[in-house]
């Protein structure tokens, strides 16, 4: 039996009288590469900021590895690791005295020998005394990589992790999403408006629309539900409209 | 309607919506409103004190008569240009930035650049914009003194106290617009926004503060509590015959003190404004006289000033990576 | 206790790497080093100018500069401390608050397990630190070049209050420091966050005095502090209350004691216990921002 490494219940935000998301309840089990798809402004970063515990939820709750976000905050940010969009570093720092911060800010008392790890896991090596101000938009999502994954957590949270990248930089950052998966066992919650980026990456899905869940399933029983010919771009779009 | 009008024209609409812009100039309103109140309670105390001292000398039977003190309206504005000096200063280098840096954060800059427009259309536009904006607060500033000295300090105002507050507002104006410029300058300069802002700020501390600071240090009168050349009782003619012989360290000391703009305000508004003793109730032509050469350097300083914010206000500086 | 430290050692890095924040250290010790150089210039000019008079048989009063305490070159550094220091504080402060939220490096650190008291507490020290660090060499400098100055290195006592007055220091520049940390977590433009504690130091130091002394704005500008003109009442019953808020001013009274300026008379005490209550209040006003603030976005 598999236990859920991200687990809501009727989770709601509001900002004023807009609702941003209502009665999300979603189960995603541990070691899942999940994505959640939806058009701009659907939900899907205020999902993640309540996850990541960065928003308190209106009403409602979610349990991370087994921590409340509204109880247990402390303990859901013990167990995540999270990768915004357009992430952004201490520019006139360099690699590794930015990676040493956030290592330590994550609990580890000599981080050295982890970033080094984690950096030849990344195939990032020869910059650690380079300033972050310089790097390209594909090295610093690979930072950015690096510092969500140096204490190991269970759950790994990404924010349109492809935005901004070139086809290089996004097949790269495909396949270290995968190996993250296979061999760390690592569950995977990803934000994404790419269709093509879930169906090579994901094992199951979720489809936000203002605010509402309006599909989740495995990425197989998905593919399986509509006829063969149909592209998931197509399926997106049937779900989609269905559901406006 | 050319380019530069419409720069300043939009300029013009922009900041009489800026909150904080008002907030500035009500600040400076307020200070120069309780210097007024200050002095004038000041004075208040001091006159109280003679006509304590009058009463007295009557009750004992003297007859020695002691010249009571003297009411010049005008000099109620001191503390008022004091803090044109410090504070007008730091405002105008805060709106000098802000006119560059919402332009360039909110990205508009590069719709302008990208019309067909002069060479010095934006900062020539800026520059236009902001000097009447100054122009503007001058003129608030003056209303509020004139009438802070009349019904606040009770002090009767002739025609020629306005003629002198008019040229002292001419030079306030000329002052601000000296900061404004140089910080629209340096903001365009700087690859990062605050860098610039932090500069002027840096340079507003040294001329504004501190030089004018050092220069009152370094007076040799001032190293021993009730002066020097008292405390040895020398006249003051041997005291100017010795000093004579120090002349190289009197004119690095005025030197430095001359080499701040703000004493130059400071001069030039002190004396037709009469709060300097050797000027009040001179005639203007007599001030005139004394006070051309600041006169000249501060209507410079502000050209310069101006003429270094459109050269460095280009597409070039303009549309340098942010760091 | 970890995130205190690293954020602590983590503002230090950030501090001394940005450029401005070092032009600023720059200007501040170049200034006290300025000072001491100016007071020995002045000192060597009035020594020759009283030999002058002693030579032209125009006193025979005993040289009136050789009675001046040792401390006497170190005066301006107290408004040193009140112009550059307390202006230095408020960029440093404001620069550590900002900078996460301008960079989004916010979200980075709050989806870690870090408590936001520790963390501001953590920025505090650091910035403390490196003030601490600055004010260090400013008086290893001022003690130095007045123990040239002596022609003999300064007594113990005398080094003793030297310190006692970088404390002093020490605390108006973190009082500062903390109120840049505020409008940095609070404001929406970065232009408001570094505008607005401009605006209220310039009241502190100058309207503030102003209004409880009758003193005029560039008259503030001396080390020593305004007093109220005898006898009169109005401006006594204002001053008191108005005193307990120009900390600029409680801070030059303090100073002037502690280096024995004779201007100044009374005990130093009150002015630092205000002090120290006015830096209490403002880290507790600081550290008990939500968690929410530390990530709210800018408008620039």
């Amino acid at each position: 039996m598999t236990t859920s490494a991200i687990s809501t219940a009727a989770l709601t935000r509001s900002f004023g009288a807009h609702q941003a998301l209502a009665d999300l309840t979603l189960d995603v089990p541990q070691g899942e590469v999940f994505g959640l798809l939806g058009h701009n402004g659907a939900g899907k970063t205020t999902t993640v900021n309540l996850l990541t515990t960065l928003l308190e939820p209106t009403a409602g709750d979610a349990m991370i590895n087994g921590h409340s976000v509204k109880t247990d905050a402390a303990g859901v940010r013990q167990s995540i690791g999270y990768l915004p969009e357009n992430v952004q570093f201490y520019d006139n720092l360099t690699l590794l005295e930015n990676l040493r911060f956030f290592a330590r800010l994550s609990g580890l008392r000599r981080p050295d020998a982890r970033i080094r790890d984690v950096l030849t896991f990344l195939d990032f090596t020869g910059h650690d005394n380079q300033r972050v101000g310089t790097f390209s938009k594909g090295m610093r999502q690979r930072v950015g990589i690096a510092q969500a994954v140096l204490h190991a957590p269970a759950v790994l949270f990404l924010d349109e992790p492809t935005s901004g990248l070139d086809p290089e930089g996004v097949r790269t950052l495909r396949k270290t999403i995968v190996r993250l998966n296979h061999e760390f066992g690592m569950t995977i919650f990803m934000n994404t408006h790419l269709l093509s980026e879930v169906t090579k990456t994901c094992t199951s899905i979720g489809i936000l629309n203002h605010g509402r869940l309006v599909h989740h399933d495995s990425m197989s029983n998905t593919l399986a539900a509509f006829p063969a010919d149909e592209s998931l771009e197509d399926i997106y779009f049937q779900l989609d409209s269905a559901a406006a | 309607m050319n380019s530069t009008w419409i720069v300043a024209e939009k300029e013009l609409l922009d900041l009489r919506r800026d909150r904080l812009f008002a907030i500035l100039i009500g600040f400076l309103a307020v200070a120069t409103l309780i210097s007024v109140a200050v002095a004038s309670a000041d004075f208040r105390n001091q006159l109280d004190a003679y006509n304590l001292y009058v009463a007295n000398l009557a009750n004992s039977g003297s007859t020695v008569t002691a010249a009571a003190p003297q009411l010049f309206p005008l000099k109620l504005l001191r503390g008022g240009i004091e803090y044109l000096e410090i504070l007008g200063a730091l405002f105008a280098i805060v709106l000098g930035y802000g006119t560059i840096a919402k332009e360039k954060h909110r990205g508009t800059l590069h719709l302008f650049l990208s019309r067909p427009v002069g060479r010095f259309a934006f900062a020539g536009g800026k520059m236009l914009g902001l000097s009447i904006v100054w122009l503007g607060v001058v003129a608030a500033l003056t209303a509020v003194s004139l009438i802070a000295v009349v019904t606040i300090g009770h002090a009767p105002i002739q025609g020629i106290d306005v003629a002198r507050l008019l040229i002292a507002g001419g030079f306030a104006w000329l002052y601000l617009v000296f900061w404004t410029a140089l910080a629209v300058g340096l903001t365009a300069l700087s690859t990062r926004l605050s860098t610039g802002l932090i500069v002027a700020l840096v340079i507003w501390l040294a001329f504004v503060l501190i030089i004018p600071q050092i220069g009152d240090t370094m007076d040799p009168d001032n190293q021993v509590p009730g002066g020097l050349f008292a405390t040895l009782q020398i006249q003051k003619a041997d005291e100017l015959a010795v000093l004579a012989q120090f002349s190289a360290f009197d004119g690095i000391r005025n030197g430095l003190e001359v080499s701040s703009v703000t004493k130059h305000f400071e001069r030039l508004t002190f004396a037709f404004l009469g709060i300097k003793d050797q000027y009040n109730q001179q005639p203007l032509s007599l001030v005139w006289a004394a006070m051309l050469p600041y006169a000249i350097t501060l209507t410079v300083a502000t050209l310069a000033a101006v003429v270094f914010a459109a050269l460095a206000t280009t597409r070039r500086t303009l549309q340098r990576k942010q760091s | 206790m970890n995130t205190i430290l690293t954020s602590a050692r983590h503002e230090v890095l950030c501090t001394l790497r940005a450029r401005v924040a070092m032009l600023l250290l720059v200007l501040f010790l170049g200034m006290v080093s300025l000072s001491s150089l100016i007071g020995w210039l002045t000192n060597t000019t009035v020594t020759r100018v009283y030999e002058k008079i002693l030579a032209d048989g125009l006193t025979t009063a005993p040289n009136p500069f050789a009675a001046v305490s040792a401390l006497y070159y170190s005066r301006n550094s107290v408004i040193y401390v009140v112009l550059i220091g307390a202006l230095m504080a408020i960029i440093l402060g404001v620069q550590a608050t900002l900078r996460d939220r301008q960079s989004g490096t916010s979200d980075l650190v709050l989806s870690r397990p870090v408590d936001t008291i520790h963390r501001l507490i953590g920025q505090f020290l650091g910035l403390g630190a490196v003030i601490a660090a600055v004010l260090a060499a400013s008086t290893v400098i001022s003690w130095a070049s007045i123990s040239i100055i002596m022609g003999a290195p300064l007594g113990f006592d005398t080094s003793v209050r030297l310190i006692a007055f970088a404390t002093l220091s020490w605390s108006l520049m973190m009082i500062f420091a903390l109120l840049g940390m505020l409008t940095g977590l609070y404001s929406r433009k970065e232009t408001t966050a570094l505008l607005v504690p401009f605006v209220i130091w310039s009241a502190i130091a100058f309207v503030l005095p102003q209004i409880g002394t009758a003193a005029r704005p560039v008259a503030l500008l001396n080390p020593v502090p305004a007093l109220v003109a005898p006898g009169s009442a109005s401006f006594d019953l204002i001053g008191a209350v108005t005193g307990p808020f120009t900390i600029t001013e409680q801070f030059k009274r303090a100073a002037s004691i502690v280096l024995r300026d004779d201007s100044v008379t009374g005990s130093p005490w009150l002015s630092i216990l205000l002090l120290v209550a006015v830096l209490i209040a403002m880290t507790w006003i600081v550290v008990v921002t939500p968690r929410h603030t530390l990530r709210s976005g800018l408008n620039e």
